[in-house]
């Protein structure tokens, strides 16, 4: 489950350079930031209401993802080459070493793979439709293995125009995750302060 | 003729002796091999030795293998088949520790009802530390976060995500290892390896187990390398380490007693010329060892197979006897047969009786090992003795011997050696040397009983193992803490007790992990303190606002009384769904904790002292110790035999030639050890029982030539008989020394040590053996 979130999030900045006709592709190299505000839609069964979550990213390619959630409390989730570390209000609630989990330095391969536009890693697991017409694209990705329980995935929609501005994940029961991305903005030079002092703290693992 | 009839009756008791042997192995005669068999009755603790089986048991079936290619597609499909090939044997089931999808489903079932009274330990720690709130937090943060792998089903029944805590903190050995699509995977410098496990369905030890279980691993092992030759297999298991024993030992022994029983043969035909001399030999050596089985098989009702090892070995003894009187072929004065033996019976039954009163003392010793020893040898020398006495005169119809002289002028050169003038130097040069020797090697000399040191593992599966450790993290000890109660409740109750003390050494490193029946099911106790707990600490403060946070509706108010029933531990074993707990729980009460990465044994012991009803059971230290006690008790019995051997020697000798007959055997029980000293050996169990032989050889070899020494009451005034004796102790040594002193080129370390002492405690004795007799020049004092 985490290895498809952070594959898709990988992808959310890469994918339109991978596609075959984007719109206008945009290609994040070294020594470029990506940075952005996403609000999250967890829809549970059962729930009334959906769990509602906003806030900023950060992609620093080579570096990692940084994702802090403004609302509903302050939350700050860094994924690096090393592992995931997640903290709120000062507490961290998880940590995740890659030596403890392969599948990291795998995602790590797909992120350079979708840098470099190969799309195989992806292709292996899912089965990839794409539409695109001159306002944007959509791409549907379904898993090849139906019931695998190493990916608890229905479906994953991607739309976006240059760059990714929704993805949903469906998941087997019915429950589902819509994330929406806005003000995305790509910039040449290095991460802030803060962010490069978060994306190191994530190192120590 | 009464000589005629003890014949005939000795033939009755063997024949009776060979009928109780073909009845016993009829019946399928089996030898003990446990352990427990040898300790002294007073020491004896059934329940331990029973766990002790039990985890050993568990711990010997378990085979592993760590598949490692660059590609991870290759490593898992080679593992896959591997996997496929060992379970084509029939012979390995899966070891039924793996964590798949399925096993989390029934785990989760059997869980989920009882959620309220299992905290994990880090839980359970904030909750009393007053720290709930770090609790809802982080479950919030799950619910929330990008990774949010809240399920909504467990979210809306366990808010708090506490069950996923108990289940992420449940102690799973293997710590490196990740399941990956099914399969535990560790990935290190690009090379992805793979875990394969499967249990034995038979015993690591049996030797047919062995060759079908490796044959089809090291085949597919090939298979496999020949499509990728990248790949790479490492084994750790029980069964790899027995099977590379049990291959160097039968090649070794292979050739060892080929080279020992063809020398010997060989040996005989060559000196005698004749087939005669040999069969008596075998005669009274087959005739020994059988009704010495068939004898103590009676006594004892049952034999453990090291009094049989060892017993055979002392038996081997009694060929010095049917040696003495075949030697005599060669004395061209005595003619008959029972002349022969006349000459060489004072000499023989002087040795049986010293020899028999040595191993009489190992029959004081209060260790059920050394008693079956000790019976076993008596009875066999017994009848080798009495084979010789009288049978051989009765079966020998050789004349005497024409062709030894070259022969007897050669024996006679020792006897030059010690009484020439001309060899004065020469000898203070060899006592020089030889005390030397002695103060430098027992300066040198301490005692070792470490079994792990006898033991000749394979150095490359040594390697291997470490290999896979270092991947996988600490794999479990052989030690294990054994923790007795009087139900499954008070047991639980006592493992939580001791719970801080074991994070504590893992804290510090003395140990690398712990698995406890009580990780995995609390105590009924521990479930209440759970649920109060949950209830003060968490769900007081903080469920309305977590609910509300979540978007669930108010929580319906909590009932009165627990309305579930705590988990017990039957329930949880009858499924069999919880990985591990079935090899953790012996019995009602009887727990095991299973230790992972120990590194300071003596820290667990010292951290646990005082707790009752836990202990360390360390089996290799047991043995240790046991070897320990056991070479305490067999040097003490060789002092004291020796010591018993005094009075018949005086009485035979007096004073000064019974010190001059025990001087050899003493100059070689105190220089065999000193040489294994110095060859870097510690000193053993194993060099103890040599050093009994070699006391019974030694005093034998010096009695034979005090017998034939001029002064001799049989020599008085007679021809010299001396140059004979010393042809029957030369053969008497040679043969020893092709039995024994071979195993001196043995790569087992119990064996070559036990080989190593023999070879130079029984040629000592042998050269030194003409000191016993009294010199040709009397002092004319005493003339």
């Amino acid at each position: 489950m985490t290895r498809i979130i952070l594959a898709l999030l990988a992808f959310l900045a890469f994918a339109p350079s991978a596609l075959a006709a984007p719109p206008e592709p945009a290609t994040l190299a070294e020594g470029q930031v990506l940075r952005g505000r996403f609000v999250q839609e967890r829809h549970l069964k059962g729930f009334q209401n959906p769990l509602k979550s906003e806030g900023r990213f950060t992609l620093v390619p080579g570096r990692g993802l940084l994702w802090r959630t403004d609302k509903p409390f302050a939350m700050t989730t860094v994924m690096s080459p090393s592992g995931i570390v997640q903290e709120v209000r000062g507490t961290e609630t998880m940590r995740l070493p890659a030596s403890k989990l392969p599948f990291l330095s795998k995602l790590y391969a797909m992120l350079g793979g979708a840098l470099g536009g190969d799309l195989r890693s992806l292709e292996g697991l899912f089965a990839v439709t794409r539409e695109s017409d001159p306002a944007g694209w959509r791409m549907v990705l379904v898993p090849l293995k139906a019931d695998d329980p190493a990916m608890p995935i229905r479906r994953i929609t991607l739309t976006g125009a240059r760059l990714v501005e929704a993805v949903e994940i469906v998941k087997p029961e019915g429950d589902s995750d819509i994330l929406r991305f806005l003000d995305q903005e790509l910039i040449a030079g290095p991460p802030a302060e803060d962010e490069a002092g978060l994306l190191g703290a994530a190192d120590r693992s | 003729m009464s000589r005629r009839l003890a014949a005939w009756a000795w033939l009755a008791l063997v024949l009776l002796a060979g009928l109780h042997l073909v009845h016993r192995i009829q019946d399928g005669l089996t030898f003990r091999t446990d352990l427990l068999a040898l300790l002294p009755r007073e020491e004896q603790d059934p329940v331990l030795q029973r766990a002790n089986e039990a985890v050993s048991r568990a711990l010997g079936r378990r085979v592993v293998a760590l598949v490692g290619d660059t590609s991870r597609e290759r490593a898992r499909a080679a593992a896959q088949a591997l996997s496929a090939d060992l379970k084509a044997t029939g012979l390995v089931s899966a070891a039924g520790d793996e964590i798949g999808a399925d096993r989390m489903k029934a785990m989760g079932a059997l869980y989920f009802p009882h959620r309220r009274g299992l905290l994990s330990e880090g839980d359970r720690a904030l909750l009393l530390a007053g720290r709930g709130e770090e609790i809802a937090l982080r479950a919030l943060s799950q619910a929330y976060g990008v990774f949010g792998m809240a399920d909504a089903n467990l979210l809306r029944a366990d808010p708090f995500l506490l069950l996923p805590s108990f289940f992420t903190g449940l102690p799973f050995p293997l710590s490196k290892l990740t399941p990956d699509d099914g399969l535990l995977t560790v990935v290190e410098d690009g090379t992805t390896w793979i875990l394969v496990t499967a249990l034995l369905a038979g015993e690591p030890f049996e030797l047919d187990v062995q060759e079908r279980v490796i044959g089809a691993f090291d085949a597919a092992v090939e298979r496999l390398r020949r499509d990728s030759p990248g790949l790479q297999v490492k084994r750790l298991g029980a069964v790899f380490f027995a099977q590379a024993g049990s291959q160097a030992a039968l090649s070794e022994s292979s050739w060892l007693s080929t080279l020992s029983l063809g020398g010997t043969v060989l040996l005989i035909l060559l000196v005698f010329r004749r087939v005669g001399p040999l069969l008596h030999n075998l005669l009274a050596l087959g005739v020994g060892l059988g009704v010495g089985l068939s004898g103590s098989l009676f006594l004892f009702g049952e034999l453990h197979v090291a009094a049989l090892l060892f017993g055979t070995s002392l038996i081997g003894v009694a060929v010095d006897y049917s040696l003495h009187y075949s030697a005599c072929l060669f004395d061209r004065t005595a003619g008959t047969p029972r002349e022969r033996l006349a000459h060489v019976l004072p000499g023989i039954q002087l040795g049986l009786l010293t020899t028999l009163i040595g191993y009489m003392a190992l029959m004081l010793a209060p260790f059920p090992g050394l008693r079956q020893i000790a019976a076993f040898s008596i009875l066999g020398l017994l009848a080798a003795f009495l084979t010789v006495a009288l049978w051989l005169p009765a079966l020998d119809r050789s004349a005497p011997l024409r062709h030894g002289d070259g022969l007897l002028a050669a024996a006679g050169r020792l006897w030059r050696f010690w009484e020439d003038a001309r060899w004065r130097p020469a000898r203070a040069l060899l006592l020089v040397a030889l005390g030397l020797v002695g103060v430098l090697g027992l300066s040198r000399l301490h005692v070792d009983d470490d079994v792990r040191r006898l033991q000749s593992l394979s150095p490359e599966l040594v390697r291997e193992q470490e290999e896979i450790q270092r991947r996988i993290g600490a794999t479990t000890a052989t030690q294990f803490l054994l923790v007795r109660a009087s139900d499954d409740e008070a047991a639980l109750r006592r493992e939580e007790d001791i719970a801080g003390a074991l994070a504590a050494l893992k804290g510090d490193g003395a140990i690398a992990g712990y698995q406890m029946p009580a990780s995995f099911v609390p105590s009924a106790r521990r479930q209440a303190e759970n649920r109060a707990l949950l209830r003060g600490a968490l769900e007081g403060p903080y469920l309305a606002a977590q609910r509300e946070q979540l978007g669930l509706p108010p929580a319906p108010p909590e009932k009165d009384g627990e309305a579930v029933a705590p988990l017990t531990l039957a329930a949880a074993l009858g499924r069999g769904d919880v990985p591990f707990l079935g090899e953790l729980v012996l019995g009602p009460g009887l727990h095991v904790v299973a230790l992972q990465g120990l590194t300071r044994p003596d820290a667990v012991r010292a951290a646990l002292a005082g707790v009752e009803g836990v202990r360390l059971v360390d089996p290799t230290a047991d043995f240790s110790a046991l070897l320990g006690k056991y070479r305490e008790r067999a040097m003490l019995l060789i002092a004291g035999s020796a010591l018993l051997m005094v009075p018949v020697l005086v009485w035979r000798y007096g004073w000064r030639g019974a010190l001059r007959t025990m001087l050899p055997s003493s100059l070689a029980l105190a220089i065999a050890p000193a040489v294994a000293a110095l060859a870097g050996q510690g000193f053993t169990f194993f060099h103890a029982m040599a050093l009994v032989l070699i006391l019974s050889v030694g005093v034998d070899y010096s009695i034979f030539c005090a017998e034939s020494g001029p002064a001799s009451r049989a020599g008085e005034g007679g021809p010299d008989r001396r140059p004979v004796t010393m042809v029957a102790v030369w053969l008497a040594t040679l043969t020893t020394l092709l039995s024994f002193g071979l195993l001196a080129f043995s790569q087992v370390a119990a064996v070559h040590s036990f080989g190593l002492t023999m070879l130079v405690g029984v040629s000592l004795s042998f050269l030194l053996a003409p000191l016993a007799a009294r010199p040709k020049v009397t002092t004319p004092a005493r003339a």
